[in-house]
């Protein structure tokens, strides 16, 4: 079936509508750079299609303590938000320039393993996703928005329009392996962000996986192993053994999933042990 | 299929496309410019990269209605066999093209990078670069011609 038609709605409001009117027959383009490549292999072919590029919600805004970075900020333009270290760290880290100038941060949700890797550090920054729908919006944190690989708690008429970010207490670190330096998928992902007291005694943690499983996800028994514990080889080891028994990762091209739990291990230690530093 | 109308090089164009026909094909398939090259059609290999606005994109990746009313910059708008721009004879000298295949889309990159950053380190330039395979020349030639262009273009020449 060939694809009848592509719309390119001018306000969010004229998405909206056409989303109601179409719910799951329209596939969602932020910037393209993941489902153009599967319409181009003739992998998929929607009938409908729905581009967001001038759909106005690119805007990014400091308000009261957090940013509110619109869907289809360009991964470049997330790359250089000096408030979010973070953040920028891991948009730099995917693909390449060109990609970047195109890809956007909400699309970086809808991108199964081992693509992802802005959804780790948002996960580890506590943001919180804005659900639109004709009849108003909602909040979710982002820990509830991933259901299963490519699949997400949002409704067919649902539409993210907005990612909320607090400003981060603590120091974080993003970790990336892959198998080239530059413009790779993950072999693994970790984004880790620790608060200390003045003693360094950890009062909260966070630790983030990508391609770690069937979506990005937070390895809270980790997180838990660290409260009220100084960030040292002791605590690092077992925060490190506890996040490779949350990773249940894939195999693939890249990496068996033997592989990547033990690479779970040695980033999660290495994002640590760079905190501590 | 519709109508796009954008400008290329300067040059105010329209074609006919279909829904969701990539940039790439409409440039090179209606528009008829072929220094954009029809590589890997995954946004993985940078040959069909050209410029929107000055900002490289892979055009594999961009639906072609989505480029309506935008500015298109292809190699053929950054120089011409007459007048070389300085990016281009540095390749030439520093035998920085094999085949061919990934020069367009790297020197278009290069050209983005040297718009933003006249001085760039040579780590500057291998960042830009990251996205665009080469699977001749291993590189080197290439990030010397560009630091070459850099210097020529720094010294006014």
């Amino acid at each position: 079936m060939a694809t009848e038609a592509m719309f390119i709605p001018e306000s969010p409001e004229a998405a909206l509508d056409l989303l109601s009117e179409h719910g799951r027959e329209l596939l969602i383009l932020g910037g393209g750079t993941a489902a153009m490549v599967l319409i181009n292999e003739g992998a998929i072919s929607p009938r409908l299609v729905m581009s967001l590029q001038r759909a106005g919600l690119n805007e990014v805004r400091a308000v009261d303590g957090h940013l509110e970075i619109g869907a289809t900020a360009s991964l470049a333009r997330v790359a250089q938000l000096s408030a979010l270290p973070l953040l920028a760290d891991a948009a730099r880290h995917i693909g390449g320039w060109a990609i970047r100038n195109m890809a956007t941060l909400a699309g970086n949700l809808f991108v199964p393993p081992p693509a992802g890797d802005a959804a780790v550090a948002l996960l580890a920054l506590d943001a919180e996703v804005i659900a639109a729908r004709k009849s108003g919006t909602r909040k979710l944190p982002l820990t509830k928005f991933f259901k299963g690989r490519a699949q997400t708690a949002l409704g067919p008429d649902e539409l993210v329009t907005r990612i909320d970010v607090p400003r981060p207490s603590g120091a974080a670190v993003f970790l990336k392996l892959g198998r080239r330096r530059m413009n790779t998928p993950a072999v693994v992902t970790a984004a880790v962000r620790v608060v200390r007291d003045g003693q360094g005694i950890c009062v909260d943690a966070r630790i983030a996986l990508g391609a770690a499983g069937e979506y990005p996800l937070r390895a809270t028994q980790a997180e838990a192993v660290l409260q009220g514990r100084k960030l040292d080889t002791p605590s690092i080891t077992d925060a490190a053994a506890m996040a490779m028994q949350a990773a249940h990762p894939s195999s693939d091209a890249l990496a068996s999933e033997w592989y990547r739990r033990k690479m779970v291990g040695v980033c999660v230690r290495r994002a640590l042990e760079a905190i501590t530093r | 299929m519709q109508t796009v109308s954008f400008k290329l090089n300067g040059k105010p164009v329209a074609a006919v496309v279909g829904p969701v026909e990539s940039l790439r094909d409409a440039l090179r398939e209606k528009l008829h410019v072929y220094s954009v090259k029809a590589g890997c059609g995954q946004g993985g290999c940078g040959s069909c990269t050209v410029l929107v606005s000055g900002d490289p994109i892979v055009s594999c990746l961009m639906p072609a209605r989505v480029a309506e009313g935008l500015e298109i910059i292809t190699l053929e708008g950054i120089g011409t066999p007459a007048q070389l721009h300085p990016l281009q004879q540095a390749f030439y000298d520093n035998f920085a093209a094999q085949c061919g295949f990934c020069t367009a889309g790297m020197i278009t990159v290069a050209k983005a990078l040297l718009d933003r950053n006249a001085h760039p380190t040579r780590e500057e330039i291998v960042e830009a670069l990251a996205g665009n395979l080469c699977r001749c020349t291993g590189y080197l030639p290439i990030i010397s011609a560009v630091q070459d262009a850099a210097t020529r273009m720094n010294r006014g020449g």
